[in-house]
């Protein structure tokens, strides 16, 4: 789930559509088919949604598909988010890539910056999200189309906070103090947050929450900014969860996924989920349902509750052998009617402003704080080709950890990050 | 004149082509092996320390055009930090392993060697982890002493240690290579086991009863008589477990992951990091090449004293 956020960061990777340039007609975002030269076979790598229902969801795309281009084949392969971008690595080195793939936004523009992927042209002014447009762009560029995005929103158990005689909290100091009142009056073995130490999903958003920013840009090189009183304000509030033991002991090694279990087990009362994550635990545990209640992430000393807006970008790859099938395929994935077909079931919102629209979700009260939250209250990290490298090294995680263990302080850690990702920006 | 020549340079391509015959079989034969090792073994080996010597990156990799950067590469290994405490674990954390594996292998052995009921079944139940994937038997092991809903903490709990309830096994360096070290020498111990029971098997039982007739007692009996003549097979047995322990990987990678500031990462799951995660292709490769000379340092070591003995 932590790499899964990962990519969905990574938004807009143009599909190859637009490179393989010649072909027919520029392909319509909305009507893929085209003209009935397509033909040939194609490879398709979906990151692994996990469930086997998502996954004929996809499947059956590519069968659609086929019917509608006699003479074509789609060849669908699901790989695991965690596994992913070594998959990528290995595959662009040894010159074995698929066709299409599904990438995590945050990976796009490193990919891009080696020259793997194709350039997208035909993106229209307002027909995507905007934010995952822009983390698919390096140096004006666009390499991926948004094909869903998510951002996360606050998930509570509406039982437990009445136990604790508290409100869903709107800022930190509420959450701080919903925390306390819930580990000393529900018991139980019940923690109230599931703060992990591997889920820079988590953390890094409340860098901005404080007033800070992550990195900032000069031209064609970034810089780090996490050097900053607010970066350390905002470090030293999230591992002081665990330091007052209102985080499970274990979580400090823990990644979003086992935080996600621990709330479907009743383990703990509140949680930084996504609308994927929300998903997946009222699967698991139908009878929560009623329970569970979900609101905008609380608010940090800036007024600002904003999360990171993660996503996928659909992209094609410079080595495919087939660009304008794969291109076709594309569009064909991000027409309204087949875009919601996914994203609702997996509980992202959808790349494009048309099937955002169609979704439903603002009607939704339980679900129309994930959308509002990314729509209104959302950022994407710098969109630098080394980024990917950055999340891949775990640069964060392991600074993170030793401040909520007490090994180091939140100012400490946020210099160390800080020359880190200087280091790795420069090289 | 013309005579003496012929006679000496006759049976010089006789013993020339005899000793040719006589190599172009056996050559032969072994070729299909050799071009599987040299491209399987060599060029990896070979590629991986070539690129230690260069600064390669993603791109590099793919389109060519890295730099030849010397020893730079060898100078950061040991001078990161998190690089050389990767290779202290690998080293400390190895020969734990190492020496947990052979004791419990041998005292596994020499029950197995006893005549009693039932050992046929144990002999086959003891192969049975060996069988299991590391990847299978490290996501088990961590299901097994997870904080909560593990076995270990609900079994220690239950003998009345309360410290462990919802105990973080994973939350530090010590606490997860205790886990990590049962893992291993779970998984481990089965090959040394039926390797030694095999060598206990062949010692004659002659040889036993007359020191227990000579009033030696079973410790006696095991560290004067048994243990001497197992020492070739034990040496033999020293250097594999050393080998396979040193460069564990995915016990590491499934199972210290949640260790805070991955502090107990090996040098094996370092260099993966490096170049895989990282894209620093030219100071994984480097990783991985004093990992390879640390294995063979020691590889030449045993072998040297197992040569010592045989001499002896």
């Amino acid at each position: 789930m932590r790499k899964f956020s990962v990519t969905v960061a990574g938004l807009l990777l143009a599909a190859v559509v637009a490179a393989c340039g010649g072909g027919d007609d520029e392909p319509s975002a909305d009507k893929a088919a085209g003209s009935g030269s397509l033909e040939g076979s194609i490879s398709v790598w979906i990151m692994d949604p996990g469930s086997p229902k998502i996954q004929d969801v996809v499947k059956q795309y590519a069968t659609d598909f086929e019917a509608a281009h006699p003479g074509t084949q789609v060849d669908i392969q699901f790989v695991p988010w965690a596994q992913a971008h070594d998959k990528f690595v290995t595959a662009i080195a040894g010159g074995e890539v698929p066709d299409v793939a599904e990438m995590g936004t945050t990976w796009t523009p490193e990919f891009a910056d080696q020259g793997a992927l194709v350039e997208q042209q035909a993106i229209g002014e307002g027909q995507y999200v905007s934010s995952l447009v822009d983390a698919a762009t390096l140096n004006d560029k666009v390499y991926g189309k948004p094909w869903y995005a998510g951002a996360r929103a606050l998930i509570y158990r509406k039982d437990l906070l009445e136990k604790a005689g508290v409100e869903p909290p709107t800022n930190w100091d509420e959450l701080m103090a919903a925390a306390k009142a819930v580990e000393e009056k529900v018991g139980g073995g019940v923690d109230a947050v599931g703060f992990t130490g591997l889920s820079e999903h988590m953390y890094l958003p409340t860098i901005w929450q404080a007033g800070g920013e992550i990195a900032t840009q000069d031209g064609d090189t970034w810089k780090s900014a996490l050097n900053s009183p607010e970066a350390a304000q905002a470090i030293d509030f999230y591992a002081s969860f665990y330091k007052q033991g209102l985080s499970p002991k274990a979580a400090v090694g823990w990644e979003e996924p086992d935080a996600q279990t621990a709330f479907a087990n009743g383990d703990i009362a509140m949680l930084i989920a996504g609308g994927w994550g929300y998903n997946s635990i009222i699967a698991t545990k139908p009878e929560l349902e009623e329970k569970i209640g979900t609101a905008l992430t609380p608010a940090g000393p800036s007024g600002k509750g904003t999360a990171f807006a993660g996503g996928s970008h659909l992209v094609q790859f410079q080595e495919s052998q087939n660009k304008e099938l794969g291109a076709a395929f594309v569009d064909f994935m991000l027409e309204p009617e087949q875009l919601n077909k996914f994203t609702s079931e997996i509980g992202f919102l959808p790349g494009t402003v048309d099937g955002i629209k169609a979704s439903g979700y603002l009607e939704d009260p339980q679900r129309k704080p994930f959308a509002e939250q990314l729509l209104d209250h959302s950022a994407v990290y710098p969109p630098s080709p080394k980024w990917g490298g950055l999340e891949g090294a775990n640069i964060f995680d392991g600074e993170i950890q030793k401040v909520m263990k007490g090994q180091e302080t939140a100012q400490e850690a946020v210099q160390n990050l800080a020359s880190k990702m200087d280091e790795e920006f420069a090289g | 004149m013309a005579t003496a020549p012929a006679v000496v340079s006759a049976p010089r391509p006789l013993v020339v082509r005899r000793a040719v015959n006589r190599l172009t079989l056996p050559v032969l034969m072994l070729l299909p092996a050799l071009i599987i090792i040299a491209g399987l073994v060599g060029y990896p080996l070979v590629r991986t320390i070539y690129l230690s010597f260069t600064d390669t990156g993603l791109g590099e990799l793919i389109y060519g055009g890295s730099t030849w950067v010397g020893l730079e590469n060898f100078k950061e290994v040991f001078a990161n930090d998190r690089l050389r405490v990767a290779l202290v674990n690998t080293v400390v954390f190895g020969t734990v392993c190492v020496i947990g594996t052979m004791v419990f292998g041998f005292a596994v052995a020499l029950l197995l060697n006893q005549r009693l009921k039932g050992n046929l079944f144990f002999g086959i139940a003891v192969l049975l982890p060996w069988a299991v994937p590391a990847i299978a038997a490290s996501a088990i092991f961590k299901w097994l002493f997870d904080s909560r809903y593990g076995f270990v903490n609900w079994a220690l709990v239950n003998l009345g240690f309360d410290s462990f309830q919802d105990y973080a096994w994973f939350a530090g360096r010590f606490s997860a290579y205790v886990a990590i070290f049962i893992t291993v020498v779970w998984q481990s111990f089965p090959f040394i086991a039926l390797s030694l029971l095999a060598g206990l098997q062949t010692i004659p039982k002659e040889t036993l009863h007359a020191a227990a007739i000579d009033g030696a007692g079973p410790w006696n009996r095991f560290r004067l008589v048994t243990l001497p003549l197992l020492r070739p097979i034990v040496a033999v047995l020293v250097v594999f477990s050393t080998i396979w322990d040193f460069k564990i990987f995915d016990q590491i990678y499934v199972m210290a992951a949640g260790v805070p500031d991955r502090a107990a990462d090996t040098a094996a799951v370092a260099a993966y990091r490096e170049g895989f995660a990282l894209s620093h292709y030219g100071l994984g490769s480097a990783v991985a090449v004093v990992l390879f000379l640390i294995l063979l340092a020691f590889s030449l070591l045993y072998v040297r004293l197992i040569g010592k003995e045989g001499a002896e």
